[in-house]
């Protein structure tokens, strides 16, 4: 049967336009239901014994939500005790419309076979009697909203009814009360959400995870108003139009929780940058939020203050507007002539997601509101209510933000999940993971089913497109342990006295066929993430370490004669008495790999430093054992420059042929003023740096030497890395800057990895589409879709950065955990406001020195800019003074553990303490978990 | 146009018949044939109807858009007509054929209609000199026996009644910027008071007598005929002539009925005073036309809902 729906909608041109979709009913949908014998269904979900322990609904029911229960209260559908759910079209389309993250949580939901939840097509549903049809037209003078509730009440009046006979109930639920009341009107079956879960007798540990409902909120929180209203997205609007107001992302301040910057894109490459200072102006935006900001009148524009402020200690009341701290920020940044400053009018679009981190246990013991610390700074501290405050203790949990109400000073949210206990490998790998958008899932089984099939091998037809180079002696020089080895080299001496090198890749792309789910999934997935210990894949491991690996002795293209460690290879070529062809090859290799090098330092390529640290974990129990930086060998480098010269290559290859859009990867040069630290730096040791071209720069760094200093060229070298741009991908038709900074390269591109990262992959369709050997698609040829993937890949590349980066600050924490106190000698790096940064360049480990504290007088403290340096009682720290610290494990708050550094020379009278004098691994026995 | 071919005995029988006020059909020479009027039968407009008179069918849907005002009168929204003449109505109208008829049919509807004694134009105005609603009538015909003039335009006064134009008010912000803002609830719509507009009706001179709705055949025995647009009230608001042969000037007398002003100025003098007994038949025939039609229309409205859809394979 055909209806028609009608709407009208304004169009992007100004217009008005009427819009008239078709609507059909049909009458073979079914309900669903396993108890019902009227239905000519095949298969059924819901069960006929559809009973959970409960003192509202003791009888078997169904349950059918509405949409803003399944809105707000996903975290508590999702448990698996909620079964026998009937999903309405009407609240899967609203859900979809509303929240594009739960309604993907909605649909797994659906999906997921023991959950049991049945999704009714209400809107399309004709029945046998047209006074039960469930599909119903808007009427006159009722809201869309309105509407949909009426269907969801018509469609669950039908389900009672059809039920009926079948001894089941169907109960309705909802959180507002007009619904309820109209619901009850009809005699149907209907529960606020929170009343039913909280009389789940068997289940008492859901409650926790309600998010809040209006009226709670308004029973915790002061009537003291303490943030400015935010304005409807109505007037924003107009604002942004007209330029009164500036739309942008908020990004919170790690170091300082009264100061964040919101990020305005401008038109093309322009964009700018506001700052928000103190609590009312940061009016209640999160961090990643998409906020309005206003400007403030020129003369109140400050400075970021280099101020170390962090929100911690007992929950502050919520009329206690004025904060000491506050006004300590206001005072060192009155000083004039600052940046646009601003404060935040309104937020344009939310971005919460659940966060991980741990609950703060409130003082008053029946107390059942706690605070949460999110393990990521830039997030508020978050108001939760909850049971289980003495189990949570301890525990890393996730906690949802639920909103953020003008009169609260923290935001409300509620428990999501728990992952278990805080300081375990297992939960803090979990933490990391969530906390940088790592995808870790293990890999669905329609991604899984895209792999070939094994045993798998090399097919004549692979044979007549490829040519065969098993002949040759191939091998491969990775770091010990490296299962996914996706590089091989060769080298021969020619007839003529030349010598022929090969670099052999990998071929990823053979395997993964572009648009398929395993496609997708790496795509998505963008690189491998190397954590201590860990290795999470970008595709399934049968790939990774099968069948792409180049392995010794396995049947593949390319046969490797040997795989090598670095120091083994190292090692063969030390060796003068090997004359065999695998190292005749190595030393060929290694010979023309120094001239390349030279040649590329000659063209200014860049040799920065950062310390990498590698753990010896302890087989047994998978702790850290010991700790020591990465070591180069020349073998390192000689793998390194062949590997950049392949990608140089091929980048060049891909460019001519398709100039529009082949995806490269530059590094673009720093702007000047990224330098400034690292001259003014230099210059107190009297050495001068000339940053104008990266030639300078590298010469300069060449020669920068302090006598007696033997580490200062080291220490520049990493100061020179944090000036540094991020290297970034991107699609050759949309940029027309190519060069590469760092490698002093024309044209880079990344084809040398294809396991590990999907740049790869697309390099290589590209190639292999430029030589004929493969066909190309539509997505490839695309500069915008291929624009739209680098962005993906670049935002995976820096998180998988920070996610590997916590990874070692955590396994550093628990190598000193079992160190005790340590006396160390370092460097100063960095000098702030309040506060020293320094290096210990034997754990390649960085940490603060804090001059003063909350509960007492600090010491003097005189900051000068121009150093800069500070001034603590009669010492001054510059960069570069070596210093002598304490290390240890501050553990007093597990919230938080970090590494704690305490000066101990210079001696500062009240400021410094004693070096421990006792090897302290003696005293402390090993702690072994 | 579409014609039929008449014998000179068949003319003869039919102008023998006009003059004894009898057609050949039955029908006295003022009298209408069997007419179907029927609203809202096309979704996708904001207004529609379809009438049918007789063998001859049309189709007019009323499509309201957002344009900018005419320059001489920015308060004043405005209508603009189209005629497609289908080759389902007669083959003649294969190709471009019906072009010509379609182009002066519009024309001659865009006079009748288009002024604010017939449609209420400065309802139609949202913000002077900005935004209006321009309202475009599509007509379509689907079948030619005879009289379209006048079953078209009963047709668009239907359509015209039926029109439902959104409810939009204008959003200004600090900067007097303006924009246009829709209400949200599609039953918040404005009706078209349609009251003043005009039908259409038109004269046959057959032999010395005139005839209204007219056949093919007795089109074909006609050299000229006069259309008149006439509101409820029975003022003239339209006159013209078409074909190509001449009006007895007869009855000077009944000229000052007839204010001269309500001429159209296409009408030359002379024809101004042959036309007049037309004209007062026309008046005649005309207001006898309104009442009827707007009670039918009412009366559809009120079924709300409940009413059976016919359309054209009723």
């Amino acid at each position: 049967m055909l209806k028609s729906k009608t709407f009208v909608k304004k169009t992007r041109a100004g217009g008005v336009m009427k819009i008239v979709r078709e609507h059909y009913l049909r009458d073979d949908i079914w309900c669903g239901s396993e108890a019902c014998r009227e239905c000519k269904q095949e298969s059924t979900v819901l069960q006929a014994e559809a009973c959970i322990e409960s003192n509202l609904c003791p009888y078997p029911h169904y349950v059918v939500p509405d949409t803003n229960v399944v809105l707000h209260q996903i975290d508590v559908l999702e448990d698996p005790v909620i079964r026998n759910v009937i999903i309405l079209q009407t609240v899967l389309q609203e859900v979809r419309h509303r929240s594009a993250p739960v309604y993907k949580r909605l649909k797994d939901m659906i999906q997921a076979k023991e959950k049991l939840v049945y999704t009714f097509t209400n809107e399309h549903h004709r029945y046998k009697d047209i006074n039960w049809e469930t599909y119903i037209e808007r009427e006159q003078g009722e809201s869309a909203n309105d509407r949909n509730d009426r269907a969801i009440r018509v469609a669950v009046k039908w389900y009672s009814q059809h039920l009926k006979a079948d001894g089941l109930k169907v109960v309705l639920l909802t959180d507002d009360q007009g619904n309820k009341e109209k619901a009850e009107e009809s005699s149907l079956v209907v529960y606020k959400f929170d009343e039913y879960v909280k009389n789940l007798t068997a289940n008492p540990e859901l409650v926790d995870r309600l998010a809040l409902s209006k009226d709670d909120k308004a029973e915790i929180i002061s009537s003291k108003v303490l943030f400015p209203e935010h304005l409807p997205l109505s007037k924003i609007q107009s604002g942004i139009k007209s330029g009164t107001f500036l739309q942008g992302t908020f990004k919170a301040s790690r170091d300082n929780y009264l100061e964040a910057t919101v990020f305005v894109q401008g038109e093309g490459e322009e964009s700018t940058e506001v700052l928000i200072q103190g609590l009312q102006n940061l009016n209640r935006a999160v961090h990643q939020d998409v906020v309005a900001v206003q400007l403030l009148p020129r003369n109140q524009w400050v400075l970021p203050s280099s101020v170390v402020l962090q929100d911690d200690g007992a929950a502050k009341d919520d009329d206690v507007d004025g904060d000491e701290e506050e006004k300590a920020l206001r005072i060192s940044a009155a000083e004039a002539a600052g940046k646009p400053t601003g404060k935040i009018v309104g937020i344009i679009k939310r971005n919460w997601r659940p966060f991980c981190g741990m609950l703060n246990v409130s003082q008053i013991k029946e107390s059942t509101r706690h605070l949460f610390t999110p393990a990521d700074r830039r997030i508020p501290r978050i108001r939760i209510e909850t049971r289980q405050a003495s189990t949570l203790v301890g525990q890393r949990i996730m906690v949802a933000i639920d909103g953020w109400p003008k009169n609260s000073r923290y935001p409300n949210g509620h428990f999501v999940r728990s992952l278990g206990s805080a300081g375990e490998k297992g939960t803090e790998e979990a933490v990391l993971l969530l906390e940088h958008d790592v995808p870790h899932q293990a890999f669905s089984q329609n991604v899984l089913s895209f792999l070939p099939k094994m045993p798998w091998g090399i097919t004549p037809e692979d044979m007549i497109k490829r040519q065969d180079l098993r002949h040759l002696t191939v091998c491969s020089v990775d770091p010990p342990g490296c299962t996914d080895i996706d590089d091989a080299l060769h080298c021969r001496e020619l007839e003529n006295g030349n010598l022929e090198v090969g670099v052999h890749i990998a071929d990823v792309s053979h395997f993964i066929r572009p648009g398929n789910a395993l496609d997708k999934e790496a795509a998505n997935r963008g690189t491998t993430v190397y954590l201590c210990g860990k290795r999470i894949d970008m595709v399934p491991e049968l790939l990774s370490s099968n069948l792409c690996s180049l392995r010794s002795n396995v049947e593949s293209v390319i046969g490797l004669k040997a795989s090598l460690t670095y120091a083994e290879a190292q090692m063969r070529i030390d060796d003068t008495n090997k004359k065999d062809d695998i190292t005749e090859s190595l030393r060929g290799l290694n010979k023309l790999a120094k001239i390349l090098k030279r040649k590329r330092i000659e063209n200014g390529a860049l040799t920065l430093s950062s310390l990498e640290v590698r753990f010896h974990i302890d087989s047994e129990t998978h702790d850290p054992i010991d700790l020591q930086t990465k070591e180069l060998m020349e073998t390192n480098s000689m793998v390194e420059e062949f590997m950049l010269l392949a990608n140089i290559s091929v980048a060049q290859k891909i460019y001519d042929e398709f100039p529009d859009c082949a995806l490269l990867r530059k590094h673009p040069a720093p702007p000047p003023s990224n330098y400034d630290i690292l001259l003014k730096a230099a210059k107190s040791k009297n050495v001068e740096i000339h940053t104008d071209s990266a030639k300078a720069l590298a010469d300069s760094l060449d020669v920068a030497k302090v006598d007696g200093f033997s580490y200062f060229n080291t220490l520049l070298r990493i100061l020179a890395t944090r000036c540094m741009m991020q290297a970034v991908y991107f699609c050759s038709g949309m940029d027309s800057d190519f060069h590469h900074y760092g490698l002093a390269s024309p044209i880079y591109t990344h084809f040398t990895s294809p396991i590990r990262r999907y740049a790869d992959i697309i390099v290589h369709r590209l190639l292999a589409v430029a030589i004929g050997a493969d066909i190309t698609y539509p997505d490839l040829m695309d500069k915008h879709k291929q624009s739209a993937l680098c962005n993906n890949l670049n935002y995976r590349h820096k998180m998988s950065q920070y996610a590997q980066r916590a990874s070692v600050a955590f396994h550093t924490q628990l190598f000193f955990k079992s160190r005790g106190i340590l006396n160390e000698e370092g460097f100063v790096l960095f000098v702030r406001k309040n506060a020293i940064i320094v290096l210990i360049p034997k754990f390649g480990l960085e940490g603060t020195v804090f001059f003063d504290s909350k509960d007492k007088a600090g010491p003097s403290l005189v900051f000068d800019e121009e150093g800069p340096t500070l001034k603590v009682e009669q010492t001054t720290f510059h960069i570069f003074d070596k210093v002598k610290v304490t290390i240890s494990l501050d553990d007093s708050n597990i919230q938080h553990q970090k590494i704690r550094m305490a000066l101990t020379e210079p001696v500062i009278p009240g400021v410094s303490v004693a070096a421990p004098d006792v090897e302290p691994q003696a005293k402390k026995p090993k702690v072994d978990r | 146009m579409a014609t039929v071919k008449v014998s000179e005995a068949e003319k003869v029988y039919i102008l023998h018949g006009i003059r004894d006020d009898l057609r050949v059909d039955g029908r006295s020479c003022e009298d209408y044939r069997h007419m179907e009027v029927e609203t809202d039968v096309v979704s996708n407009t904001d207004g529609s109807a379809r009438v049918s008179l007789g063998h001859t069918a049309v189709l007019v849907g009323v499509k309201a858009e957002i344009g900018k005002p005419r320059p001489l009168v920015p308060d004043e929204g405005y209508l603009e007509f189209f005629v497609d003449c289908s080759a389902n109505a007669t083959p003649e109208f294969e190709g471009r054929g019906g072009e010509e008829l379609g182009i002066e049919l519009s024309n001659t509807l865009y006079r009748v209609f288009n002024n604010k004694n017939s449609v209420d134009l400065k309802g139609l105005c949202i913000s002077a000199g900005e935004h209006c609603w321009v309202l475009y009538v599509d007509v379509l015909l689907l079948q030619c026996d005879g009289n379209l003039y006048d079953a078209i335009s009963v047709a668009i006064k239907a359509a015209l009644f039926n029109t439902k134009i959104p409810r939009v008010h204008m959003s200004s912000d600090d900067e007097g910027g303006k924009e246009v803002e829709l209400s949200d609830d599609p039953f918040d719509c404005v009706r078209l008071s349609v009251e003043n507009v005009p039908c259409i009706v038109t004269l046959c001179k057959v032999g010395h007598r005139h005839v209204v709705d007219a056949t093919l055949q007795e089109k074909a025995c006609s050299v000229a005929s006069l259309i008149i647009a006439v509101t409820h009230r029975g003022t003239v608001t339209c006159v013209k002539k078409v074909g190509g042969g001449s009006l007895d000037p007869e009855s000077i007398f009944e000229m000052t009925e007839v204010r001269v002003d309500d001429l159209s100025t296409t009408l030359t003098f002379q024809n101004k005073v042959n036309g007049l007994l037309f004209v007062q038949a026309g008046k005649r025939v005309g207001k006898a036309l309104h009442a009827p039609l707007m009670k039918l229309l009412q009366q559809e409205e009120s079924l709300g809902k409940k009413r059976e859809k016919v359309g054209f394979l009723g």
